[in-house]
């Protein structure tokens, strides 16, 4: 069994196989819903901006099982939502990424890399460990996503190289992504 | 007739929907996500694909929910 085996379905319901995606490197995200402070999308839209005709092709897959608890957005004032959030990436359908009902395929990738803990460094664990103990406790003991924003790179031969936990920015792997085109 | 133009899963959009109706004002729902001609109209009036944008002539709109904005578009209603 590995990533090619997986077939999903597109936001626009059209069947998808992975396989379909061999010989590229892949960035699998779970995406936030469509409305509140998603800066992530942004620095995923340059990464595969950048890198797209290196051999980046970046998968989001839209997820609401963490809505309505994002960590860090009192401050910010937005009341609008955004179409696809303005990606030209390509958006799978929604579903959930967690749990009994988590798509198989980031069953399968949860079990490929587990959970290693976060950034202690970046200023968002604490918000978000905060966020996570207050509504999801269960969500720390294993090793299934976290938050909105775990990615997972694949490399052109569709072994999951690494796991990078949700406050670990777009920008900063940026290198890893390059060491795999 | 005001035009709301939205998505599916859009609390902010079901917020002016709301707001709209507690003003007794009628207006006509035009989902973006399932009908790419009300796409375009959207981004034509508003330069983006946010939601909601509130309009009556496709010129003067609000984006996102503005009650004091949305006030002022109904405010000759």
């Amino acid at each position: 069994m590995g990533v090619y085996d997986f077939t999903v379905k597109t936001n626009r319901g059209v069947e998808k196989s992975l396989a379909d995606y061999r010989g590229k490197v892949l960035l699998i995200v779970n995406t936030a819903s469509k409305c509140g402070f998603t800066p992530q999308f942004e620095g995923l839209q340059k990464l595969y901006t950048e890198y797209k005709d290196k051999g980046l092709e970046i998968l989001g897959f839209p997820c609401n099982q963490f809505a309505g608890q994002e960590p860090g957005t009192n401050e910010e004032v937005q009341t609008f939502c955004k179409l696809n959030y303005g990606v030209t990436f390509q958006i799978f359908e929604k579903g959930d990424v967690r749990g009994e009902n988590a798509q198989p395929l980031f069953k399968y990738l949860v079990a490929q890399k587990k959970f290693a803990g976060f950034d202690e460094s970046s200023p968002m664990t604490p918000i978000l460990m905060d966020a996570l103990q207050k509504n999801f406790p269960e969500y720390l003991e294993v090793d299934d996503i976290k938050w909105n924003f775990t990615k997972f790179l694949i490399d052109k031969n569709g072994e999951v190289i690494a796991r990078f936990e949700p406050m670990i920015t777009p920008e900063s792997i940026a290198k890893d992504i390059e060491a795999l085109l | 007739m005001i035009k709301v133009y939205s998505i599916t899963q859009c609390p902010w959009c079901d917020k002016a929907k709301k707001y709209l109706t507690s003003k007794g004002v009628e207006f006509e729902v035009r989902n973006i996500e399932e009908n790419e001609d009300y796409a375009k109209e959207c981004a034509q009036i508003s330069g983006d694909t946010m939601v909601p944008v509130i309009t009556e002539d496709g010129k003067n709109f609000v984006l996102g929910f503005d009650k004091a904005k949305i006030d002022a578009l109904i405010g000759g209603n």
